[in-house]
């Protein structure tokens, strides 16, 4: 194949997200500042920001086989860097409060950053695979970054063990689909199922297989076990981009893969995903009922939301795309928000602040943080002038459109029961302090986690209000990959 | 197409196989005669002095994973340099990136001390 | 002078609205000027109302002044509606209203409550004057309802004892099941009839339902529940005695002279109705004859002199509806001004007596206070000798003897009829002379600091004004309760006029038969008094031992169940009150809500289940991936 220069600047955002990782490898053996570090990385996924629209200009285009730079691609990769800073802005507060260099951390948040940007744009099961393990093994060591923390290395070592289960799982079923059809392109295997025969055992074994991979890395029941506990035990800051960033970008390879391989059409795969939808929704609502963890009760909470992203993919046709681009776009400022509250208060806290307990009266002692943990919750919980509410309206519109009422009854359902553990966290903030309170004198010192959440909170209430500028990006976007 | 995996099948039947008629020669055919000295642990002809399952330092971990890392880079390098007809000049440049990708790499793993074992 | 119309339910509303704004803060005496002065200037603006009345033609009278309620199908107005009826109902009510609030000045004087209570008794007259003067059955009804609040709130007046207020509470719920009928009688006739005005409504009655017809009966019925409910008839007469916790005045006025009178008022005033459902009618007659009878066997055995003045008055309203029933119509409202006049003197002058021995009731504990309140003792005499209906010389012989030629000439069982008010009439003198002659002859019993018993006011000290605004009532009342019988007789005067709003009733056509009839009655209420005498009049002085004194002449358990008024408290208790207390005890754990609470129990339930699925072990994790990954695989390759 030829190279153009067209080639280039449509990979532009991948080169410099790879750039950056070598420039942040070298800075963290020869600087020892965590200015220079930190500050360097958020200039480099800054800048992988700022390629987008020049990358824009291009597509969509095909990058060899493996990767196919379209509207939809640019739009997650913006999605996920832009969390992937959020990240590093939570964590950078974090680790100084836990005395950890910082340098290692922003090799690994590039990384993974990188592994996100190349399943937004994959349009191959090579690709795929290859984004999935950036984002995996990148994980593996910030899962387990505070190696002093016992909990960090238990997180750490169920995500690896589990993670590698479910990779062979994904390989196994890319073999299968291999077996059966001889290629690993999205856009070839739409060709070629529909001449060989649908019922095929490889392709359904293989897609199966496929599933149960891609199922584990977005906790979906009953491959979300270990979600909690890895939730609970991770450093706050990685949990946040656990929840988000490995989230979103599995999802968007999904969703990638299902346009781009014409996956609708085979009904198996959507009776499957519908059921680990409705599973989770229930399940990960259930679960977070009486939960006493804050940090678990958001994990259960993102299996539920995940569940209803689901439903809107699901639901299939243009008003999927558009809602579940939105949802996804909702759920990461909303996690993000939550999470980083928790990430804020944990800062230079000993087995970081957890329990509702610890979040009894936050009002009274860090009315801003209770601010923007109410707003976050609301919008988790979908009440009105948040994001959240447009989401989960869009999720409604999609799946009524699409005639999914079972599934409609569970989002209802599942969001009624979520609406209780919501506002009980919600008055937690509000009650009457008592004797538990967190250490919050040294968190303060923390002005770039701060940033992240102003930008959140923004975001959240004005594209809760104005959700017709978001729709409009996607709507341009997404619907360019043709 | 299947059956292009026949060898594959036969490979994995005949390697299965081979270990359990092994095996299974030995239990049957074996005179079974177990006495103290038999059934202990068999190490190079003398009494094990210790348990098998002690310590030992992590950094035997690192330096060997790093080996592999370096080991590893070999196994690219010979069915590149074999098919360097055929890739031309953008295989060498692409090898050339790869090259300098591990380059940074082992600058950052000197640099952080990794290579010193005090 | 009919445009003062308007001032005559105006004045005491005022009053009533100053008293409970000032919320008590008025010396005790403006509060008496404002309190009894509105209901005199509304028996005033009454009096020249009727002289205007009088003086013209004698037809209605008929003024609105604002729409109440004006939807497409309904017109309503507040409007006022005087005729012959409505005129006589609230001259007795101004006036006996009037009478009775200057006693309570002296009776109430030094209680806490004093300006609440005459705010209450305001707002009282003033509801009753709406009820009697609506010219529509909505307003009727909100009288009628306002009524039945001042009843409840004056019933527990003396809140602080919880008697009280459960006899408040009786009261409102007995006569509440009756309103509740009559709302929907009133809504039966808006929707079949399409108004509510009631001349309008009675007209196209009369025009489009046919005599006996299924909605006639319907509604009349219902109207009859309302007016058993609220005239303590049978069957829902329980409450009416246990009124009596009220302050007298209020016994006096509410419970005997105009409130429970409101019933009949409402049967004559819609009596076209009643004409169109003879079977009804009939059966006001029967629970009329009924109702006299039972209360007046009930009265025999009470010993608490206000109980006997209440089943008295149960007994009379008895009366007044057997009259009615029978179509004696002007005989009723006759009854009914007479008996307004002499029960409103029973009861004050058994409150003097109640005040003059601190608050004493039981009969058994009085006695020969002739002497000592000579002029309680007139006056009660007087009154009681009314209630008796002594021949000639008091007015309730005339109006009783109205009633019973009005039964005796009714085709459907008249004799019967007649018969119970003859039996009634001559317990009804058993009764109020046992009373009299236990009260006021014999020895005196107990009460040895009663001796100097004097009016007093509630500080304790006898005082000239307090004396005056007690007796001045009972003076006045006592000689109404002679003279007032002559209006009717020997000239016709108040049957003519009543004849200008209510149908003439067929007199008896013979003579002879009407004059035995009331030789007859005489002789009954006379021989009633002899048998009195001998049963209960305390001979010779002679002290007797209280067990004996009383004991009763008759069998125990008759007087037992006599005193328990026939038992329908029991009954009521058992075939009601229970059942009802029964189903609010099991549902006071809200069973509707255990649908919720048990989604609730449910969920908690189930988290409890799934957070078991939490056990942070690595290989129940795994184990998990593969279980998901069975059934994917399952769905993938099965379907």
């Amino acid at each position: 194949m030829t190279f153009t220069s067209a080639h280039l600047v449509a990979l532009l955002p991948i080169v410099v997200l790879g750039g950056a990782a070598i420039v942040v490898l070298l800075l963290a053996a020869f600087s020892p500042s965590r200015r220079v570090t930190t500050g360097a990385t958020a200039i480099a996924l800054a800048a992988t920001l700022a390629t987008l629209p020049i990358a824009a200009r291009v597509i969509p285009l095909d990058v060899s086989p493996l990767i196919r730079i379209d509207g939809a691609a640019l739009l997650y990769t913006g999605l996920l860097v832009a969390c992937t800073l959020g990240v590093l802005g939570l964590s950078t507060a974090y680790l100084k409060g836990l005395g950890e260099s910082v340098g290692e951390l922003c090799i690994l948040l590039v990384t993974a950053a990188l592994g996100a940007a190349v399943l937004s744009a994959s349009s191959h099961f090579a690709s795929l695979f290859l984004g999935i393990e950036l984002v995996s093994v990148s994980l593996f060591a910030l899962l387990a970054y505070a190696r002093d923390e016992k909990p960090n290395l238990e997180a750490s070592l169920k995500y690896v063990i589990l993670s590698g289960v479910s990779s062979a799982f994904l390989l196994f079923g890319i073999a299968l689909v291999y077996t059966e059809l001889g290629t690993l392109e999205f856009a070839r295997i739409a060709e070629l199922v529909p001449l060989e025969s649908a019922s095929s055992v490889y392709i359904a074994g293989g897609l199966g297989f496929v599933i149960a991979g891609i199922a584990f890395k977005m906790s979906l029941v009953p491959f979300h076990l270990w979600t909690p506990d890895v939730y609970q035990g991770a450093p706050a800051p990685i949990t946040a981009f656990l929840a988000t960033v490995s989230k979103g970008a599995v999802f968007v390879v999904l969703l990638r893969y299902f346009m781009l391989a014409d996956a609708y059409a085979y009904r198996p795969l959507i009776v499957a995903l519908s059921l680990l939808a409705g599973a989770s929704m229930l399940l990960g609502n259930v679960l977070a009922l009486l939960q006493n963890n804050v940090k678990r009760i958001l994990a259960y909470s993102s299996i539920a939301h995940i569940g209803y992203l689901l439903v809107a993919f699901i639901a299939g046709g243009a008003v999927a795309i558009e809602s579940a681009s939105y949802y996804l776009a909702a759920y990461l400022a909303s996690s993000i928000g939550a999470f980083g509250v928790v990430a804020i208060l944990s800062s230079g806290v000993e087995g970081e602040t957890q329990t509702l307990r610890e979040y009894r009266g936050l009002y009274w002692r860090r009315p801003w943080l209770a601010a923007v943990f109410s707003l976050m919750l609301l919008s988790l919980a979908g009440i009105p002038l948040t994001m959240g509410f447009v989401a989960k309206f869009y999720v409604v519109a999609a799946s009524i459109d699409a005639s999914l009422w079972v599934l409609l009854a569970l989002v209802i359902v599942g969001s009624g029961i979520g609406l209780f553990y919501y506002l009980r966290v919600l008055v937690t903030l509000y009650l009457e302090p008592d004797d538990v309170t967190p250490d919050g004198a040294r968190a303060a010192a923390a002005p770039s986690g701060h940033v992240v959440l102003a930008v959140a909170s923004v975001a959240v209430i004005w594209l809760g209000i104005f959700p017709a500028q978001l729709i409009d990006v996607v709507r341009a976007l997404a619907f360019t990959n043709g | 197409m299947l059956a292009n995996y026949l060898p594959i099948l036969i490979f994995v039947i005949v390697a299965a196989g081979l270990g359990v008629v092994l095996l299974g020669i030995g239990f049957v055919l074996g005179r079974g005669q177990k006495d103290q000295e038999k059934l202990s642990a068999y190490e190079c002809g003398f009494e094990a002095f210790e348990d098998t399952r002690n310590r030992f330092d992590v950094r035997y971990y690192l330096v060997a994973i790093l080996f592999i890392l370096f080991d590893l880079e070999l196994a690219f390098f010979v069915p590149w340099a074999v098919s360097l007809d055929a890739v031309g000049l953008f295989g060498i440049g692409a090898m050339g990136v790869f090259l300098a990708l591990l380059v940074v790499g082992f600058i950052y793993e000197w640099k952080k001390g990794a290579l010193e074992w005090d | 002078m009919l445009d003062m119309l308007w001032l005559v339910p105006l004045l005491p509303l005022a009053g009533s609205a100053i008293l409970m704004v000032t919320r008590g803060e008025l010396s005790a005496r403006t509060v008496a000027v404002i309190g009894a002065g509105s209901v005199g200037l509304s028996a005033v603006a009454a009096l020249l109302v009727a002289s205007g009345f009088l003086a013209s033609d004698g037809d209605t009278v008929r003024s609105g002044i604002a729409t109440w309620i004006a939807s497409d199908r309904l017109v309503l107005r507040f409007g006022l509606h005087l005729d012959a009826l409505s005129l006589v109902m609230i001259l007795v009510i101004t006036l006996v209203g009037f009478l009775i609030h200057l006693y309570s000045t002296a009776y109430m004087a030094g209680d806490e409550g004093f300006s609440r209570f005459f705010a209450y008794m305001n707002l009282f007259t003033a509801a009753m004057l709406v009820l009697v003067l609506a010219d529509n059955l909505l307003l009727l009804y909100l009288g009628w309802e306002g009524v039945g609040l001042c009843s409840y709130l004056l019933i527990g007046f003396w809140y602080k004892d919880p008697a009280n207020g459960y006899a408040a509470r009786k009261a409102f719920v007995v006569t509440r099941a009756g309103d509740t009928a009559m709302l929907i009688g009133l809504l039966l006739l808006a929707t079949s009839l399409g108004t509510l005005e009631i001349a309008e409504l009675l007209e196209r009655a009369e025009s489009s339902w046919a005599v006996g017809s299924g909605i006639a009966t319907a509604a009349a019925a219902l109207l009859l529940a309302g007016a058993v409910g609220k005239s303590a008839q049978l069957p829902l007469q329980t409450w009416l005695p246990d009124a009596m916790a009220g302050p007298t005045p209020v016994s006096a006025l509410i419970h005997a002279a105009t409130m429970v009178t409101a019933g009949v008022y409402l049967i004559a005033r819609t009596h076209t109705l009643f004409s169109l459902a003879p079977d009804v009618q009939l059966a006001v007659a029967v629970i009329g004859a009924l109702t006299l009878l039972g209360a007046a066997f009930a009265a025999l055995a009470q010993r608490d002199i206000k109980r006997i003045l209440a089943y008295s008055t149960m007994s009379q309203i008895g009366y007044m509806f057997l009259a009615l029933g029978v179509g004696a119509w002007s005989a009723a409202i006759f009854h009914f001004m007479t008996h307004a006049f002499f029960k409103a003197l029973l009861f004050l002058a058994a409150g003097a007596l109640i005040l003059a021995l601190h608050h004493e009731q039981d009969i058994f504990r009085m006695g020969g206070l002739r002497r000592r309140l000579p002029a309680v003792f007139w006056t009660f005499l007087i009154g009681a000798a009314a209630l008796a209906s002594v021949p000639l010389v008091t007015s309730g012989f005339y109006s009783k003897e109205q009633i019973l030629a009005g039964a005796w000439a009714f085709d459907r069982g008249g004799a019967l009829l007649g018969l119970a008010g003859l039996v009634a009439a001559f317990v009804t003198s058993v009764y109020i002379f046992r009373a009299v002659f236990i009260v006021f002859f014999g020895p005196q019993a107990g009460h040895g600091d009663a001796a100097d018993v004097a009016l007093v006011d509630g500080r304790g000290e006898s005082t000239r004004g307090g004396r005056i605004a007690l007796l001045l009532p009972l003076v006045a009342l006592a000689m109404l309760s002679i003279v007032g019988g002559f209006v009717d007789a020997p000239a016709s005067a108040f049957s003519d006029f009543m004849s200008t709003a209510l149908p003439r009733a067929e007199t008896a056509e013979n003579e002879t038969a009407a004059v035995m009839l009331e030789i007859t009655a005489a002789i009954v209420s006379l021989a009633g008094i002899v048998v009195a005498y001998r049963l209960f009049f305390p001979h010779g002085g002679r002290v007797k031992a209280p067990a004996v004194r009383e004991r009763a002449p008759w069998p125990a358990a008759l007087d037992r169940l006599w005193a328990s008024g026939w038992g329908f408290d029991r009954a009521y208790d058992a075939l009601f009150v229970k059942p009802f207390v029964a189903i609010a005890a099991a549902l006071r754990g809200d069973p509707v809500d255990d649908a919720y609470s048990g989604v609730a129990a449910g969920l908690r339930a189930a988290w409890r289940g799934a957070a078991e699925s939490q056990t942070g072990e690595l290989r129940w994790y795994a184990a998990g991936m593969l279980a998901g990954l069975v059934i994917v695989l399952a769905v993938a390759l099965l379907l």
